[in-house]
C-alpha cells in the first residue's frame, strides 16, 4: 500500500510538472513582457559566474578563428583599399569635400542565439552603459545583419534581417531603384516592390537607403540572386545576404556619433 | 542540495563554451536521476523533491537558453517521474546498474528529440545538433552508470 501511495505521488508530481510546465509556457506567451523581464533578470543573474567560460571561450574561439579570418582580412582590406581609390578619385572630378562624420560603430560580441528564434534574434554583450540605441543598425563583416529592438544596461537584443517582421528600406546600388527587404523566418531574403518593368538582375548589390538616424544610408545588405514571379506588377527578388548569418560571432553596432564607454 | 546548483552551472558553463557548435548532454537531469534512485540508504531525501529540482531547473534552463519558459521545466519533471516510476514498478530483481544505464539513456534521447521537435532551425541542422548531442552523451552515461554501479556495489 505504501508502494502505491508513493508510486501515485510520484505520477501525480510528473503530471503536476506538465501541467504547471504548460501554465507557465502558455503565461510567458500570453504575456511577452513578463517573459522578457523573466529571461533578461536571468541573464543578468547569470552574468557573473559565467564570465570566466564566456572569456575562455573567446580565447578558443579568438585563437582557432585568427589564421582564417587573416587571410578574409587581407582580400577586404585589399578591395576596400580599392573601393576608396575610386571613389576618392571620383569626389576629386566632382569638387565636392566629403562630409566628416562623428558616427562610429561598437564592437560587441553575440552571447546568445536560441535555436528557435535562430532567424529573428540574438543578444549582444553591449548595451545602454556602451551607447547602444534601440534602432541601431548593427553588421557584421561591414554588412547589416540586424537592428537593435531591446537595450538593457549591458547587453542588447538584436532582430535579425532574416526575421518576417523586420523590413528596411533599400536601394539597388547600380540602379539606384529603391524597394524593401524582408525575412522570412527561414534564413532567406526577398526584395519587394521592384516594378516589373525595372531591369534588375541577379548580380547586383543593395544596401540601406535613407531610413533613421540610426540606420545610415549606404550599408551593404547583400546580392541579388534571382527573381520570382511577378505579383500585381512587382517582381520579388531573392536576395543573399552578405554576411555570414551562420556563423556570427562579434558584430558591430551603428553608432550616431556618440562615444563609446569600453 | 549545493551540489544540484553546482551541477546546473557545469551544465550552463559547458553551453556557454560550446553556444554555436553544439549542445551539451543533460547533465543536471541525469545527474538528479543518479540522486532519485540511490539506495533509500544513501538518500538523504524524498525522489518526490528531486522532480520539483528538476522542474526549477528546468525552468531556469528555458529561461537562460530556450527562449520557452516551461517546456524543457515540463520534460524534465515529466521524464524523471516517469524514470522512477519504472524504476519502481521494476521487481526489486530487476533494478540494475543496466536498468539504470537504460534510463538515462531514454531520458537522454527523448529529452533531446522533444526539444528538437520545438526548435525552427532546418531539419538539418536540427539533426546535426541532435546527434552531436547523443554522442557526447555517451560518455556521461558511462561515467554516471560507473559512478552509481560503485555505489550499488556497497550494497549487494
Amino acid at each position: 500500500m505504501q508502494t502505491m501511495n508513493r508510486e501515485t505521488r510520484v505520477i501525480l508530481h510528473g503530471i503536476g510538472s506538465v501541467l504547471l510546465g504548460f501554465a507557465v509556457f502558455w503565461f510567458m506567451m500570453a504575456v511577452p513582457p513578463v517573459r522578457y523581464v523573466c529571461i533578461d533578470g536571468t541573464n543578468t543573474l547569470l552574468y557573473i559566474p559565467e564570465w570566466p567560460s564566456m572569456a575562455l571561450r573567446n580565447v578558443l574561439k579568438y585563437s582557432s578563428n585568427w589564421v582564417l579570418e587573416r587571410e578574409t582580412l587581407h582580400e577586404r582590406v585589399s578591395k576596400l583599399e580599392a573601393e576608396n581609390q575610386k571613389m576618392s578619385a571620383a569626389l576629386q572630378l566632382t569638387g565636392a569635400k566629403p562630409a566628416v562624420s562623428a558616427a562610429m560603430f561598437i564592437p560587441a560580441r553575440v552571447t546568445l542565439r536560441y535555436p528557435e528564434e535562430w532567424w529573428r534574434e540574438i543578444r549582444i554583450d553591449k548595451g545602454r552603459a556602451n551607447k547602444v540605441k534601440e534602432g541601431a543598425a548593427v553588421t557584421s563583416d561591414g554588412y547589416l545583419i540586424g537592428r537593435v529592438t531591446r537595450v538593457g544596461a549591458h547587453y542588447a537584443w538584436v532582430e535579425l534581417i532574416t526575421s518576417a517582421s523586420f523590413l528596411i528600406a533599400v536601394a539597388v546600388d547600380e540602379t539606384r531603384d529603391l524597394g524593401v527587404v524582408n525575412g522570412d523566418d527561414k534564413g532567406n531574403l526577398a526584395l519587394l516592390y521592384i516594378p516589373e518593368d525595372r531591369k534588375i538582375k541577379p548580380g547586383m548589390n543593395i544596401s540601406t537607403s535613407l531610413m533613421s538616424d540610426e540606420i545610415p544610408p549606404g550599408l551593404p545588405i547583400g546580392t541579388i540572386i534571382a527573381a520570382d514571379k511577378v505579383k500585381e506588377g512587382f517582381v520579388p527578388m531573392k536576395v543573399k545576404a552578405g554576411a555570414h548569418l551562420t556563423q556570427m560571432y562579434n558584430v558591430e553596432v551603428f553608432s550616431s556619433g556618440a562615444e563609446v564607454s569600453k | 542540495m549545493i551540489y544540484v546548483l553546482i551541477l546546473w552551472l557545469v551544465q550552463d558553463l559547458l553551453q556557454v563554451m560550446l553556444m554555436g557548435f553544439c549542445l551539451v548532454p543533460e547533465i543536471f537531469l541525469l545527474s538528479l536521476l543518479f540522486l532519485a534512485l540511490l539506495p533509500s540508504s544513501e538518500r538523504k531525501y524524498d525522489e518526490r523533491l528531486f522532480i520539483v529540482i528538476a522542474f526549477a531547473g528546468g525552468l531556469l534552463w528555458d529561461l537562460r537558453w530556450t527562449n520557452l519558459p516551461g517546456l524543457t521545466a515540463a520534460i524534465n519533471g515529466f521524464l524523471l517521474a516517469a524514470a522512477i516510476l519504472v524504476w519502481y514498478k521494476m521487481p526489486a530483481q530487476g533494478r540494475s546498474v543496466t536498468l539504470f544505464s537504460g534510463l538515462c539513456g531514454a531520458m537522454q534521447v527523448l529529452s533531446g528529440l522533444i526539444h528538437c521537435f520545438f526548435w525552427t532551425v532546418s531539419s538539418g541542422v536540427a539533426a546535426r545538433l541532435f546527434i552531436v548531442q547523443q554522442l557526447l552523451g555517451i560518455p556521461l552515461i558511462i561515467f554516471v552508470t560507473f559512478i552509481y554501479w560503485k555505489v550499488w556495489e556497497k550494497h549487494v
